[in-house]
C-alpha cells in the first residue's frame, strides 16, 4: 500500500527547493542535467537521433507513458527520412523546429526550466532537446494503459446509464461534457499534492451554482497543502466543514448522471485524477436516501420506494434499541402475546438482553466487514459460518435468543436499503450509542439519543446549505420532493 | 467540548452507579395474565392469579405436551395488594400485572361482596395502580369461584386471557372491558350487565352462560343472571350486540325452523313524558340474511316472505317483552340502560330520579317493538 504518511512536511523531496535551473545551448550539458534529475529512473528513456545534417536530437520520455506509434510514425520517421518538416517557412535547423514547435502533436509547449520539463516528461510528454537551442520542446503524446469504462459497481440502478467513471480524469470530464453540452459548464483545474501533483477539477455550471459556494470550495481546494492525494477522500476531508460528524457531507458517486443532476441543481463537483469517485457538494440528509434512478422511474413507484427507505433507515437505527427498551424496561407496552413468546424464547438465555444485542451487533458488523475484503473464493465461507454458527448454533445452544438474531439481522439488512452505501454507515454506527442508552435508560435513553442526533443534524450545514433542508428549515415548495417524487410535468 | 464530555461521562456514571436502574429482564417477571377475585365462605378475600409459563408457550417446546402453559396461584389477603404480596411469597419472579387481560369475579364475591361492602369498594386498586391494566375484560363466574375457571385450559388458545374476549366477539358482542365497567359503575342508578361464565361440570371446560346483573344501587351486588339468549337481547337494547341469529319455529309442520342472521343491529329508545307520567318505547330493528330454512316457505314469494318476517318478528318481540318483564318484575333493576336515556332526555328530572331509579323503573310503562327485515334469501329459494 502506498502511504503518504511517511512523507512529513520536513522530509519533502528536494526537487522543489532547488533553484530553477535553466536550459543552456549546449546539448551535452543539458542531457547531463536531465540524466542527473532522472538518476536511477530506469523507466526514463534518453534517445538521441542524428538527422541528415548531423544535427543531434535528444528525445526524453517515460517508457510506457507515451504513444510509441505516434512518436515513431509521426515524429521520428519524418524527421529521419524526410528531414526537417517544411511548413509555411523553410526550417534550417532543429533548433528552429523546436522554437516554432513544429512537431506533429496536438499539444506542444516550450519550456526553459529543467524542472518544468521533468514534470511534463513524468506526465507523458516527449521532450525534444536540440543542439544550440536553449529551450525544451514538449509534445504531449501521453498514452498509458487505463481501465475500460465499466458498469457502476457500488451504485447499481435498474434504469439509467451503465457507464461509471474511471481512474482517468479526462475520461470522466468527457462523460460529463457529453451530458451537459454548454460552455457554461466550467472545469477549473487545480494541482494538489507536492509529490503526486494530482489534478483536481472543480466543476460547476456558471449561473446555476451560487458564486459564494464556488468561491468557498475554490479557496478550500487551493489551501490544501499535503504531499499526496491518492483518492477523493483526501480532498473531501479538506473541503468538508467538519470531520467530526458521522454523516457524510458530500455525495461521492461513480455515476456521471448523478454528477450532472447535482450540477444542474446548483451544486459543485470535484473530479480527482486517479479515482473513479467524484465528489458532489453540498449534500443534504435526503440526498443520502435518494437513489440515482429515482428520477427515471415512474413517480408512484419511486414515492413508495422512498418511503420504504425512510422507514427502513429509521428501523435500522432504532430497532435494536427499541427492542431492548421494550423488553427490559417497558414490557407493558408490548402486546401480551408477543411479550409472552419473547419471554418464552428468552427463558434459557444466560446473558442480559443488552449484552446479547451488543454481541450480535458486533458479530454482524464483523461479518459485514469481513465480507467486503475477502477474495471472491472465500466470500461464501463467511456467510455460511455466519449463518450457521452464529445464527443457528448460538440459538440452538441457548446462548443467544432467537428474537435477538431476528432483531439484529433485520436492522442490519434494513441499513442496506439505504441506496448510497456510505450513507448507511452513520446509521449502523449510531446504533451502538443508542443501544447503550436504551440499555441504561430505556425509551427515555433512546429519545435522548435521538434528540442529540437530531440537534447535530440540524446544526450541520455543509458549505452553507442546511443538512436537513427542506424539512428544517422548512421550504414549502421543496417539501414535496422529500415526501414524494412529484411528476415532472406538474413540478415545472 | 472537553468540558461537556466530562460532564456527560459523570452523568452517565452517576446513573449507572447510583443504582437507578429499573431494568428487568423479561425472564425475571411472573406475567399475570388473568386475575380472579373470590370471597371465601368466612368473607375473606382470596385473589387468584393465572401466571403464564413462557417456556411452556414457546414454539419449540409446545410439542412436548407435558409443559403447562400457565399456573394458578392463590392467596388470601386484606385487599388485593396484600393478597398480591402473599401470592408473591409463592413465586420466584416478580409479579407483573400490566398484561392482565382478564378479571374474573366469583359468584360469592359478586353476591355478598366483602365485609358488608359490594365490589364497588374494591374497584380502586385496578385504576390507581399504574402498573395495572385497565383494558382487561371482566366476567362474573356463575355458580363457582374464579379460581376454578382460571384453572381450565381453553380449547384453542394456550391461555384463558385471549380466549374470553374472543368468546364475546364470536358471539357478536363487543368485549366488555374493565374501563367500560368502571365508567358504567360510576354513574348513578340502574344496573350493569357483565358477561358470565361457568364451568361445565362434566368436563373442565368453561362456557358462556349469559349475563350477570349487578345492581348499582346496592354497591354492585349481584341481582341475578340472564340466560345467553336473554343476554343477547339485553345487549341489543344497550347497544353492545353486533350480530344475532333469530330462529323461529314454524307452526305448520312440527320442528321445521327458519333462521335469520341479523347483522347491523339498531336500537332506538325513546322516552316520553305526558300527563300519565314517563313512558319508554324501545324500537329494535335489524336487517338480516336468511341463513337456514327448514320450512316449506319460499322467501322469493312475497306472501311467504311476509309470513317469515312475521314469524321471526314475533319470536323477537316475545323475547324482548319477556326480557323487559324480567327486568321490571323479577329483578326490579334497570339493566337495560333506560336510566341513561332518561338522564339524557330529562336531565333535570334525573337528578331526583337517580337516587332510587330502580324503583321508578320497575313501575315504568315500557313498550317494545322489534322489526326484522330480510335482505338476502341466501343461495336458494325454497327449502331444498
Amino acid at each position: 500500500m502506498p502511504s503518504n504518511e511517511s512523507f512529513t512536511s520536513n522530509e519533502r523531496p528536494s526537487l522543489q527547493e532547488d533553484p530553477v535551473r535553466r536550459v543552456g545551448p549546449d546539448l551535452g550539458e543539458n542531457e547531463q542535467t536531465l540524466q542527473a534529475i532522472f538518476e536511477l529512473c530506469s523507466d526514463v528513456v534518453f534517445r538521441s537521433v542524428a538527422l541528415q545534417d548531423n544535427a543531434k536530437l535528444l528525445l526524453v520520455y517515460v517508457d510506457g507513458m507515451i504513444d510509441k506509434d505516434v512518436v515513431q510514425s509521426s515524429i521520428l520517421r519524418p524527421l529521419i527520412y524526410d528531414g526537417l518538416p517544411q511548413g509555411l517557412r523553410t526550417l534550417d535547423s532543429l533548433a528552429q523546429m523546436c522554437d516554432l514547435q513544429l512537431v506533429a502533436a496536438l499539444r506542444t509547449s516550450r519550456v526553459t526550466a529543467f524542472e518544468e520539463a521533468a514534470d511534463a516528461i513524468l506526465q507523458g510528454s516527449v521532450a525534444f532537446l536540440a543542439e544550440d537551442e536553449d529551450s525544451i520542446l514538449l509534445a504531449d503524446v501521453s498514452q498509458y494503459e487505463t481501465r475500460a469504462i465499466e458498469e457502476p459497481s457500488t451504485e447499481a440502478t435498474l434504469r439509467g446509464t451503465r457507464e461509471s467513471f474511471t481512474e482517468q480524469l479526462r475520461t470522466n470530464t468527457t462523460m460529463l461534457r457529453r451530458i451537459i453540452t454548454t460552455p457554461k459548464l466550467k472545469m477549473e483545474t487545480f494541482q494538489v499534492g507536492k509529490l503526486t501533483k494530482t489534478e483536481v477539477v472543480l466543476s460547476y455550471i456558471d449561473g446555476i451554482a451560487a458564486p459564494g459556494l464556488i468561491d468557498q470550495v475554490r479557496s478550500r481546494i487551493s489551501a490544501i497543502d499535503i504531499p499526496s492525494v491518492l483518492e477523493s477522500g483526501y480532498i473531501e476531508e479538506y473541503v468538508e466543514d467538519t470531520n467530526y460528524s458521522p454523516f457524510p457531507q458530500m455525495q461521492s458517486t461513480e455515476r456521471a448522471d448523478v454528477v450532472s443532476a447535482g450540477l444542474l441543481e446548483g451544486r459543485i463537483a470535484i473530479f480527482i485524477s486517479g479515482t473513479p469517485i467524484v465528489l458532489v457538494a453540498p449534500m443534504t440528509f435526503w440526498d443520502g436516501l435518494q437513489a440515482p434512478d429515482d428520477y427515471y422511474e415512474r413517480f408512484l413507484y419511486v414515492t413508495m420506494n422512498r418511503w420504504i427507505r425512510y422507514i427502513f433507515s429509521l428501523f435500522s437505527l432504532l430497532f435494536p434499541s427499541i427492542y431492548i427498551a421494550l423488553t427490559t424496561y417497558h414490557p407493558e407496552m408490548m402486546p401480551p402475546k408477543l411479550m409472552l413468546s419473547i419471554t418464552g424464547l428468552r427463558e434459557q438465555s444466560p446473558l442480559p438482553t443488552v449484552i446479547e444485542v451488543f454481541l450480535m451487533e458486533f458479530m454482524f458488523e464483523g461479518l459485514r466487514e469481513a465480507g467486503i475484503r475477502l477474495p471472491m473464493q472465500i466470500g461464501p465461507l463467511v456467510s455460511i459460518v455466519g449463518a450457521l454458527v452464529i445464527g443457528q448454533a448460538a440459538v440452538a445452544a441457548g446462548i443467544i435468543s432467537a428474537p435477538i438474531v431476528i432483531v439484529v439481522s433485520a436492522a442490519g439488512i434494513s441499513s442496506f436499503v439505504i441506496p448510497r452505501y456510505r450513507f448507511g454507515y452513520p446509521f449502523r454506527m449510531l446504533r451502538f450509542p443508542l443501544l447503550l442508552l436504551s440499555g441504561l435508560f430505556g425509551l427515555f435513553g433512546v429519545a435522548l439519543g435521538l434528540i442529540v442526533i437530531l440537534s447535530h443534524l440540524i446544526q450541520l450545514s455543509p458549505l452553507g446549505s442546511p443538512y436537513l433542508e427542506p424539512i428544517a428549515p422548512t421550504k414549502k415548495n421543496m417539501l414535496q420532493n422529500v415526501f414524494l417524487r412529484k411528476p415532472r410535468k406538474r413540478t415545472s | 467540548m472537553k468540558k461537556t464530555m466530562i460532564v456527560l461521562c459523570f452523568l452517565l456514571l452517576s446513573t449507572v452507579t447510583g443504582g437507578c436502574w429499573n431494568l428487568r429482564e423479561p425472564n425475571q417477571l411472573a406475567i399475570v395474565i388473568a386475575a380472579g377475585l373470590d370471597a371465601s365462605e368466612d368473607g375473606r378475600l382470596k385473589v387468584s392469579s393465572q401466571i403464564a409459563i413462557p417456556a411452556g408457550l414457546s414454539a419449540e417446546d409446545s410439542n412436548a405436551g407435558r409443559n403447562r402453559s400457565f399456573v394458578v396461584v392463590s392467596a388470601y389477603g386484606k385487599d388485593f395488594m396484600d393478597a398480591g404480596q402473599n401470592i408473591q411469597t409463592q413465586l420466584s419472579r416478580t409479579l407483573f400485572y400490566a398484561h392482565r387481560q382478564t378479571i374474573l369475579i366469583g359468584q360469592r364475591m359478586a353476591q355478598n361482596g366483602l365485609a358488608k361492602h359490594g365490589i364497588h369498594r374494591y374497584l380502586d386498586m385496578i385504576v390507581r395502580n399504574p402498573k395495572s391494566e385497565i383494558r382487561s375484560v371482566i366476567w362474573i363466574v356463575k355458580d363457582g369461584e374464579a379460581k376454578d375457571i382460571l384453572g381450565t385450559k381453553p380449547v384453542f388458545d394456550p391461555l384463558l386471557s385471549t380466549a374470553l374476549s374472543s368468546i364475546q366477539m364470536s358471539l357478536g358482542m363487543k368485549p366488555y372491558y374493565y374501563r367500560e365497567f368502571l365508567a358504567d359503575s360510576l354513574t348513578h342508578g340502574g344496573a350493569i350487565l357483565l358477561p358470565a361464565i361457568s364451568l361445565q361440570r362434566s368436563s373442565t371446560k368453561f362456557v358462556y352462560t349469559g349475563a350477570a346483573v349487578l345492581n348499582k344501587e346496592a354497591e354492585l351486588r349481584l341481582s341475578g343472571y340472564l340466560n345467553p339468549l336473554e343476554s343477547y337481547y339485553a345487549n341489543w337494547i344497550t347497544g353492545r350486540q353486533r350480530m344475532l341469529t333469530v330462529t323461529a319455529l314454524q307452526s305448520q309442520g312440527a320442528g321445521s325452523s327458519i333462521s335469520i342472521r341479523v347483522k347491523p343491529l339498531k336500537r332506538h329508545v325513546s322516552v316520553y313524558k305526558d300527563k300519565q307520567g314517563m313512558r319508554v318505547h324501545i324500537r329494535l330493528h335489524g336487517n338480516g340474511d336468511i341463513v337456514e330454512n327448514n320450512t316449506l316457505l319460499d322467501p322469493s314469494n312475497a306472501k311467504d316472505l311476509h309470513i317469515i318476517q312475521d314469524q321471526l318478528g314475533k319470536v323477537a318481540n316475545q323475547a324482548v317483552a319477556h326480557l323487559i318483564d324480567k327486568a321490571q318484575k323479577q329483578y326490579k333493576v334497570d339493566f337495560l340502560g333506560i336510566g341513561e336515556h332518561v338522564h339524557r332526555k330529562y336531565p333535570q328530572e334525573w337528578k331526583s330520579l337517580q337516587k332510587d331509579w330502580n324503583a321508578t323503573f320497575a313501575k315504568l310503562p315500557i313498550t317494545a317493538e322489534v322489526h326484522l327485515r330480510y335482505q338476502d334469501p341466501g343461495q336458494t329459494n325454497s327449502s331444498m
